[in-house]
């Protein structure tokens, strides 16, 4: 399969070739085989010494078109059959993409409300601040993502907010 | 020295470290730090109940503040500190700079405090030579400097400063202070005893900041030799001396590209940075504090005291260098503090802890000790590296691109480094580049990944664990086994 690794253009194409014993794989990358021992194998962690060092990487989140991980500490996004979503996504609607949630303001950092600035009804631009967030003595703005009027705003003064929550929608 | 150590604790920190390791521990409050770590009536009460002789502050929270210590004095408890007095002065920037003046202190050329009318200015800045910056007494951060390069411009500026100031805080307070350019942050870490003792326990280099707040220090200062450090050295203890300083302080220099210091700031605590001195000195400061406020005097001389080798700290904090150095909080899953030859870890990490959005974002000083500066930086590097801190971002990123940074071999240091060099940029660099070494396996554990959730058995097996999350070991991808 072809997967696309954090920001690297070139995509690597991957397979699983073979399995011998109880814990060897081989693996091929771009034509190029690795012999792969396994350590150990939890349905988030894995731990594997690849052609002949030690890697350990965990799972951070998996999605249908994303998994995140942590490979010996590095945090790395993969992305699998690259070309097959951007002409699906090209094909479809915006509405079919699932990108409803384009219109969502979302927190990058959790947080405690400090400040809402935005008010319902009223339009935002690209880059206006819509909340004040307050975490470790730190005072950390809510952008709007694009420009567009303020449908919805989902947290009161005072409220604590998580990493990716829907702070305000726009319209 | 066989004292009884007593913790306070307020409901987010339940868990914490400093907690487990108190022979006796007391909740204070709720996690605000308003309602605990600042609730001096709290800490005085709790301090009267359990019978304590003496409060360390730490350097956070109530360390510099004059009130708490003021208090404490008023209790009859002993504040392991400066007195509040002292604390006042340090703490008031214009009563201090007039002191230091009468006791030779070089300051940053400027007025002595806020300056009246536009002449009062322009004589002052051709005094001090330009630049100079104007600066709001209300402001504070950045907010409310304008900079002037001429006369002409120093008029202009003036009106304009006046107007915002008044515009903003009802009235117009300027300072006029020469703009210093490619500056170093060094300072020195003092100690004076209730005898009139004052002895510095040598410069710390601080240079390498962001927005004020120090991210690396080291010792010793590239800049320093033995004969700039007597003689520096000697300035910072007269300046303690000039506000009668008591224990453990710092007194903070610029020094500008022509090799002179200003003296700018005596902090009156125990500073983060301690560690560094204390390895090049082999002393504890702290034990130090606690024997300078039981009255004891200072067993050493001035001349007895050797640097040895040299030491460098990393402040790690729970922020993401990717994200504009953005707060990270939350459960850390695993974690594993190096260790080795030269290595200290000063940390209140440990597996399965949490990171709270309540506190300051500081988690962790790693710092290394050398026979010489590479030696240490080396040891520091290789540190970071084995320091894996899972669930949260960390500055380790950043740390790991500037102690192999060349500016930063070089010595060539200034409080702009991050800017001047691009450090932020080179950090994203070797990220991708160390993306594209781990790229293989990063393929290997993505395709295990998928290929051991896709097998349902397996997946059975995993949630029959009941640590299925994390952590349990022994199970193997075995394709034999797999029907």
């Amino acid at each position: 399969m072809d997967l696309k690794i954090g920001s690297i253009k070139e995509l690597l194409k991957a397979e699983v070739v073979q399995t011998s014993g109880a814990a060897t794989i081989t693996i091929i990358i771009d034509k190029r085989p690795h012999e792969i021992t396994l350590l150990r194998i939890t349905s988030n962690e894995i731990e594997f010494i690849m052609d002949n060092k030690y890697h350990r990487a965990k799972i951070v989140q998996s999605e249908t078109h994303e998994t995140r991980l942590l490979v010996d500490g590095l945090p790395v996004a993969i992305k699998k059959h690259p070309m097959l979503q951007e002409i699906l996504k090209k094909s479809l609607s915006a509405e079919e993409r699932g990108e409803g949630g384009d219109k969502d303001i979302k927190s990058q950092i959790p947080g405690r409300v400090v400040n809402i600035l935005a008010q319902i009804g009223t339009p935002v631009k690209k880059g206006d601040p819509i909340v004040i967030l307050e975490s470790m003595k730190m005072q950390v703005a809510v952008k709007a993502h694009k420009d567009g009027n303020i449908r919805l705003i989902n947290v009161n003064q005072g409220a604590t907010v998580a990493r990716y929550d829907v702070i305000a929608s726009l319209e | 020295m066989s004292i009884k150590s007593i913790a306070v604790y307020s409901d987010e920190d339940q868990n914490s470290l400093h907690v487990k390791f108190a022979d006796e521990c007391y909740h204070i409050g709720a996690a605000p730090p308003s309602e605990s770590y600042l609730n001096i009536d709290k800490i005085i009460e709790t301090a009267k109940k359990v019978g304590a002789d003496a409060i360390h502050p730490g350097y956070g929270f109530l360390s510099e503040n004059e009130g708490f210590a003021e208090r404490c004095e008023k209790e009859n408890i002993i504040f392991i500190g400066p007195t509040s007095k002292a604390m006042e002065l340090t703490g008031d920037k214009i009563k201090c700079k007039v002191i230091m003046k009468d006791a030779k202190v070089p300051t940053v050329p400027g007025s002595d405090g806020t300056v009246e009318n536009v002449q009062e200015a322009i004589s002052i800045s051709a005094e001090a030579g330009y630049p100079v910056l104007l600066k709001s007494a209300f402001g504070g951060g950045g907010r409310g400097i304008r900079m002037a390069s001429d006369e002409k411009q120093l008029k202009q500026e003036f009106e304009m400063a006046s107007e915002e100031s008044r515009a903003a805080f009802g009235k117009s307070a300027l300072f006029v202070e020469k703009y210093l350019e490619d500056i170093r942050h060094i300072e020195f870490q003092l100690l004076l005893d209730s005898h009139g003792n004052g002895r510095h326990l040598f410069e710390r280099e601080c240079s390498i900041q962001r927005r004020h707040q120090k991210l690396v220090e080291f010792t010793p200062s590239p800049v320093v030799d033995s004969r700039i450090r007597e003689e520096v050295g000697e300035i910072a203890v007269r300046a303690a001396q000039a506000v009668n300083y008591l224990n453990a302080g710092t007194a903070e220099f610029l020094r500008d590209k022509q090799g002179k210091f200003y003296f700018i700031e005596i902090n009156s605590r125990l500073q983060v940075e301690h560690p560094v001195t204390e390895l090049v000195t082999g002393l504890d400061l702290v034990k130090l504090q606690i024997q300078i406020a039981q009255g004891e005097e200072i067993n050493f001389r001035q001349e007895e005291l050797k640097m040895q080798g040299a030491a460098i700290e990393c402040r790690i904090n729970a922020e993401d260098p990717f994200l504009e150095f953005a707060p990270s909080v939350g459960l850390v899953p695993d974690c594993n503090l190096p260790y080795g030859p030269g290595i200290r870890v000063d940390s209140y990490l440990y597996p399965g802890c949490t990171v709270s959005g309540y506190y300051d974002s500081l988690i962790a000083k790693l710092i290394s000790w050398g026979r010489d500066f590479e030696e240490a930086r080396v040891r520091e590097r290789e540190a970071l590296k084995e320091f894996r801190i899972e669930g949260i971002s960390t500055t380790i990123p950043l740390f790991k691109t500037i102690l192999d940074e060349q500016n930063f071999l070089q010595g060539r240091l200034s409080t702009d480094y991050l800017e001047r060099y691009g450090l932020i940029q080179k950090m994203i660099d070797a990220a991708e580049k160390e993306t594209r070494k781990l790229a293989d396996a990063v393929v290997a554990a993505f395709l295990m990944h998928s290929e051991f959730n896709q097998d349902s058995k397996l997946k059975e097996a995993n949630s029959y664990s009941p640590r299925s999350s994390s952590g349990w070991t022994g199970l193997t991808l075995d394709r034999k086994r797999r029907s």
